[in-house]
C-alpha cells in the first residue's frame, strides 16, 4: 500500500515539475523594438492577430513628415482619453513647437506632447506587448527604437458596497472592490501616513495579475515581510484569478483544515490589521484582500466588537465562541450521549428523547449524518441559486426536513433541534465555517464508533494540531498558548480600547515598546480642582 | 524553487512516516476504547423506579420495576387519548431467587434489557425490611448502572401497591414517590435517605439507620401515596417506626430541620400561635462524666411568626418571650419523645456512638462491646434557645384594636 502511495506522489511531483517548464517566460520578451515602424507592426500583429488589436498610423509635426501609430487594445483603453491626450497634441498641438523639433526622439514627444501621467518608456518588444496588453496605448514613432506606452486604460468599475459576506450594524458600510488601485485608496484613506508602503508584483504567466502587497514600514515585522516577498517570488503559475490562489501557495500548513492566511473585503478590518503590524495581499481582480499571519483567535473577532463598547462586544464574543463548539461538537455530543451515556442525560429528557425516537427506524448516528447532509446540501443549493429560486429551496428544505421527516418517523424531533441549532451556530462564526464543517463530521464519526471517549480523543487531536501551526512564523494559538498577558486582554473578552495600548508582541516589530495610544487613556470626568481647571 | 532530488525523496518519507503514524494512531484508538457498547435509546427499556417483595407463595424475590412507556410517555395529557389505558409506565414483575436474577428474568417480558441508571426510588416490601436488608441491597450498591443516589423506601405493606397507585399530577409513580421525599424541608417529619447514605449507616456498629416509610391511604376516588414516617433498622432489620413528630425530634437533634411548623398556645389562652421555623443550629458534646454519659444538646432556633388564631397582638416583646419559652417546650417535647422511642427500640439513631467514638476514641472500645446496655442509660442535657425573627406581612392582627374602641 505504502510503495503505491510512494508511486502516487512521485508521479505528481513530476507533473509539477513538467507545468514549470511550460509555463517558462515567453521567447518574445528580449527582442528589442526596431527602429522601422513597418516592420514593429507586422511583427505586433503577427503576433497577437486578433481583431480587437486597433492600429492608429498617422503622420504629424510639420509637413507630416513624421510617421507614427498608435496601438491598443479596443476595449482595454479608454478611445477618448486617447484622442484628447495623445492624437490631439500630437498631431495639432505639435505644430505649436519649433519647427527643428526632432520628434522621432520619445522623450522629446513624452516631454512636450503627451499631456497623460503614468507613461513608461519600453524598448523590449516583450515589454510593450506586456502594457499593451495591460490596458496601455503604444505610441511607436517611425525611426525610434523606444516606444512609449501610455496609460489609458480604462476599467468598469463596480461601485463602492457593503460587502456581503462581512454586513455590520455599526460601522464602515465600504467594501473592496475588483479594481485593486481603488482598493489601495481605500486602504491609503484609512492610514495617511509616510509608513505605508505599496509593493507591486505580478504573478502569472499568462494573466500577469497585479499582486500587492501592503503594510506599515515601521510597524511590520521586516522579517515578515521578507517572508512574504520570498513565498510570492516563489509562485510561478499561469494565472491567478483570486486572492485564493495566493492564499493556497502562500499558506503555512496546506494539509491543515485551519486556514492560516486570513481574507477579508473590509478596509477597515483590513486597515486595522495592517496598524497592527499585519500585512496585507492585495489581488487584482478580487475584493478578497488576505492578511498575514493570522492568528486562531482572530476567527472569533468582528470589526464590531472594537466599535461597539467593550461590554456588549465582549458578551458577543463569547457567544462566538460557544457557537463554535455548538457548531462544531453540537451532533456529537448528542450521538454521544444519547448511544452511549444515556445516564448523563435528565431523566425527564430521557424520556422525552426515547418517546421522540421509538418510531425512527435508523441509528441516531446515521440519523445525525442524514441531517447534517440534507442540511449542508441545502446551504449549498440555497447559495449557488438564484435568489427567488433559493427561497423555494428554503421552504422546501423547512417543510421537507423539519415537518415531514418527524411526522413520517424517519427522525426525530429533538435531533432536528440539535442540527438546526448546530447550523445556525455555524454562521456565527464565517471564518471557521469551512474547518468547522469538516471537524463536526468527523467529530460525530468518532462519537459513533466510541462515544464521549471517541470525541475527547478528536477534541484533543484537534487541539494538538491547533498548537503545532503556525502562520508565517506566529504561533497559530497566540496570545493563549504561547500565553501572553497583554494580548490576552482581547481573546475571550475585549477589553476596553484604552487598556489596550500595546500592538501584539508576536506580529509587530521591536514588540515590547510598541504602543498604539498613549497609556492612561482612561476617561475621567472633569475634577474641580484638578490641573486642568485652572 | 524547484525541488532538487534529495529534498523530494525526504519530502516523500515524511509524507508517509506521517500517514504511517495516523494510520497507527488510529488503530491505537480502537485498542483503548474500553466501553464500547453502543445501545439505541429505542432499545433500552428505561426503569425508574423497582419495587422488592416477598413471593407470598414460593418465597422468592418479587421484583418490580417501573418502565417508561415510550409511545406515551413524552405525549402531554391533551393527546394521550389516543390509545390504551393513558399510562405513561409498565410495571413488569418477575420472580427469581436473587434481585439480580429477577432483573435479567424480567427481559422475558420485556425484550430488552432494563436500564436502571435513572431509577429514582428502590421501594423494599414490608415483609422484605423485616427480613433484613442485607441480603437485598448488595445488587443495589453493586451494579454499574445504578446510582447511589437513588431514593430507598419502605412500603407499608406491599411495594408493588405502592408502585401501582398513579399519581393524579405526575405521569409516573417513581417520580412523584421521588419528589414527595424530596420535599421534606417544608415539614421535617422525614427525611432523604440514598442508597449510599443507607449503606454507610448500616456499616456503622451502632448507628440504626432510618428509611422513609411509605403509606397508600384510599381516598374517594382514587389512591394516595404519603410518607407517613420513617422505620429505623437494627442489624439490617427494621425494628419499629416512628412517626412524623418523633424523627423532627430526632432531626433537631442531629440539625437537620430545614423547615417546619410549630404551633404553641397564645400567651392569652385563647388561641395559637403557628411559627414557621426558619433557621436552626445544634450542638451535640458528648462528655464522660463519673463513668456516666451525658449529651449536651443545645439547639438554637429562629423562626417567623406565620399565623395566629387569636385577636390579642402578639408582636410585642412580651407575648415574644412567653411564645419562645412555649417554642422551646413544643422542641424538647419532640426531641423527648424521639429518645424516648429510640430507648424503646434501643436503637442509636442519632448516631451518638459515633459521636463518643470521635470524642473517646481510647475509652470507646469497652464502650462498644456493651453499646445496647449502655445507650439507654445515656443521661440528655437539653439546652433550646428559641427567638422569634420576624411576622412576615402582618404587624397586628386583623381585629378592631382597642384604642379604636
Amino acid at each position: 500500500m505504502f510503495r503505491y502511495i510512494f508511486k502516487k506522489i512521485g508521479y505528481l511531483s513530476l507533473i509539477n515539475k513538467h507545468m514549470l517548464q511550460n509555463t517558462k517566460p515567453g521567447k518574445n520578451n528580449n527582442k528589442p523594438i526596431s527602429p522601422d515602424l513597418e516592420k514593429n507592426l507586422e511583427v505586433i500583429k503577427g503576433i497577437l492577430h486578433s481583431s480587437d488589436l486597433a492600429v492608429h498610423e498617422f503622420n504629424f509635426g510639420h509637413d507630416r513628415r513624421f510617421k507614427g501609430a498608435l496601438i491598443f487594445i479596443d476595449n482595454l483603453a479608454d478611445k477618448k482619453e486617447i484622442h484628447k491626450n495623445i492624437l490631439q497634441p500630437l498631431m495639432y498641438d505639435a505644430l505649436l513647437l519649433p519647427m527643428d523639433m526632432d520628434f522621432t526622439q520619445i522623450d522629446t514627444i513624452w516631454k512636450s506632447l503627451i499631456s497623460m501621467t503614468d507613461n513608461v518608456k519600453v524598448t523590449l518588444l516583450g515589454d510593450l506587448l506586456d502594457s499593451l496588453l495591460a490596458g496601455a496605448a503604444i505610441l511607436l514613432i517611425d525611426g525610434s527604437k523606444e516606444a512609449l506606452a501610455i496609460k489609458a486604460g480604462k476599467r468598469d468599475a463596480r461601485s463602492i458596497e457593503e460587502p456581503g459576506t462581512e454586513a455590520v450594524v455599526r460601522g464602515p458600510r465600504e467594501g473592496f472592490i475588483e479594481n485593486v488601485n481603488v482598493n489601495i485608496a481605500l486602504l491609503r484613506r484609512k492610514i495617511k501616513d509616510t509608513d505605508l508602503c505599496v509593493e507591486k508584483y505580478v504573478i502569472g504567466e499568462k494573466s500577469k495579475t497585479d499582486v500587492y502587497i501592503v503594510y506599515l514600514r515601521s510597524v511590520a515585522n521586516p522579517k515578515l515581510i521578507e517572508e512574504i516577498r520570498t513565498r510570492l517570488n516563489r509562485i510561478k503559475i499561469e494565472a491567478i484569478l483570486e486572492s485564493g490562489y495566493i492564499e493556497q501557495f502562500i499558506e503555512d500548513s496546506p494539509y491543515s483544515v485551519f486556514p492560516t492566511v486570513s481574507n477579508s473585503e473590509k478596509p477597515d478590518k483590513v486597515a486595522a490589521k495592517i496598524l497592527e503590524g499585519r500585512a496585507a495581499i492585495l489581488v487584482d481582480g478580487t475584493p478578497f484582500v488576505l492578511v498575514v499571519p493570522m492568528v486562531f483567535i482572530e476567527s472569533f473577532q468582528s470589526v464590531e466588537d472594537y466599535y461597539a463598547r467593550p461590554f456588549f462586544a465582549s458578551a458577543i464574543r463569547i457567544i462566538r465562541f460557544l457557537s463554535y463548539i455548538i457548531s462544531t461538537l453540537g451532533p456529537a455530543i448528542y450521538v454521544a450521549l444519547t448511544v452511549f451515556h444515556q445516564e448523563l442525560i435528565p431523566t425527564q429528557l430521557l424520556i422525552s428523547i426515547a418517546e421522540g425516537r421509538e418510531r425512527v427506524p435508523f441509528p441516531a448516528i446515521l440519523e445525525a449524518f442524514l441531517m447534517l447532509f440534507a442540511f449542508d446540501l441545502l446551504r449549498e443549493a440555497g447559495v449557488r441559486l438564484p435568489k427567488p429560486v433559493g427561497q423555494t429551496v428554503g421552504i422546501v428544505g423547512a417543510l421537507v426536513l423539519g415537518e415531514a421527516s418527524v411526522q413520517a418517523g424517519l427522525i426525530s424531533p429533538i435531533m432536528v433541534i440539535v442540527v438546526s441549532a448546530t447550523a445556525i451556530a455555524s454562521f456565527a462564526v464565517p471564518a471557521q465555517t469551512d474547518s468547522g464543517t469538516i471537524l463536526r463530521y468527523i467529530y460525530l464519526a468518532l462519537a459513533g464508533i466510541a462515544g464521549g471517549f471517541g470525541v475527547i480523543m478528536g477534541l484533543l487531536a484537534t487541539l494538538m494540531h491547533l498548537a503545532s501551526l503556525r502562520s508565517f512564523g506566529t504561533p497559530y494559538l497566540w496570545p493563549v498558548s504561547p500565553l501572553n498577558l497583554s494580548g490576552i486582554k482581547d481573546v475571550f473578552i475585549r477589553m476596553p480600547l484604552w487598556t489596550m495600548s500595546k500592538r501584539p508582541k508576536a506580529i509587530s516589530r521591536n514588540s515590547s515598546d510598541s504602543c498604539n495610544q498613549d497609556p492612561g487613556l482612561m476617561p475621567a470626568p472633569f475634577k474641580k480642582g484638578s490641573n486642568d481647571s485652572k | 524553487m524547484i525541488p532538487n532530488k534529495g529534498s523530494e525523496a525526504s519530502l516523500i518519507k515524511k509524507i508517509t512516516s506521517s500517514i504511517m503514524i495516523f494510520i497507527l494512531c488510529f488503530f491505537m484508538l480502537f485498542a483503548l476504547t474500553g466501553c464500547l457498547g453502543a445501545r439505541e435509546i429505542n432499545d433500552l427499556e428505561i426503569v425508574i423506579g423497582m419495587g422488592v417483595d416477598k413471593d407470598e407463595d414460593t418465597g422468592n424475590i418479587l421484583l418490580t420495576a417501573q418502565v417508561v412507556k415510550k409511545d406515551t410517555a413524552g405525549r402531554t395529557s391533551g393527546d394521550a387519548s389516543g390509545g390504551g389505558d393513558g399510562k405513561a409506565f409498565w410495571n413488569v414483575s418477575s420472580t427469581g431467587d436473587s434481585i439480580f436474577d429477577a432483573v435479567r428474568q424480567v427481559t422475558h417480558k420485556t425484550g430488552n434489557r432494563l436500564f436502571i441508571s435513572h431509577n429514582q426510588a428502590v421501594i423494599f416490601g414490608n415483609d422484605i425490611a423485616q427480613e433484613g436488608l442485607q441480603e437485598y441491597i448488595d445488587f443495589f450498591l453493586r451494579a454499574h448502572e445504578m446510582r447511589p443516589t437513588a431514593l430507598i423506601l419502605v412500603a407499608e405493606d406491599r411495594a408493588s401497591d405502592i408502585l401501582d397507585a398513579k399519581p393524579e399530577t405526575e405521569k409516573f409513580p417513581a417520580m412523584n414517590i421521588a419528589k414527595l421525599v424530596d420535599t421534606y424541608g417544608f415539614t421535617s417529619h422525614f427525611y432523604e435517605v440514598n442508597m449510599k447514605d443507607f449503606a454507610s449507616c448500616l456499616m456503622s456498629p451502632t448507628t440504626a439507620p432510618l428509611v422513609p416509610l411509605v403509606s397508600i391511604v384510599q381516598e374517594k376516588d382514587c389512591m394516595d401515596i404519603y410518607v407517613s414516617g420513617m422505620v429505623a433498622f437494627k442489624k439490617g432489620k427494621m425494628i419499629g417506626k416512628l412517626n412524623h413528630d418523633e424523627v423532627r425530634g430526632l432531626l433537631w437533634v442531629l440539625g437537620k430541620v430545614k423547615s417546619g411548623v410549630l404551633i404553641v398556645p397564645s400567651p392569652d389562652e385563647q388561641g395559637k400561635a403557628v411559627l414557621e421555623i426558619v433557621r436552626v443550629k445544634s450542638k451535640v458534646t458528648p462528655e464522660i462524666k463519673d463513668g456516666s454519659i451525658v449529651m449536651h444538646i443545645k439547639i438554637k432556633e429562629e423562626s417567623s411568626l406565620s399565623e395566629q388564631t387569636t385577636a390579642e397582638n402578639l408582636a410585642t416583646d412580651k407575648a415574644f418571650e412567653k411564645i419562645q419559652e412555649a417554642t422551646a417546650e413544643v422542641i424538647r417535647q419532640e426531641i423527648m419523645a424521639a429518645i424516648d422511642k429510640s430507648r424503646e427500640l434501643n436503637a442509636d439513631i442519632f448516631g451518638f456512638g459515633e459521636m463518643l467514638h470521635k470524642k473517646y476514641s481510647s475509652k470507646w472500645k469497652t464502650l462498644k462491646d456493651n453499646w445496647d446496655e449502655i445507650y439507654p442509660t445515656i443521661e440528655l442535657d437539653i439546652d433550646v434557645e428559641t427567638k422569634i425573627i420576624k411576622t412576615d406581612l402582618l404587624k397586628k392582627p386583623v381585629s378592631q384594636s382597642e384604642e379604636e374602641k
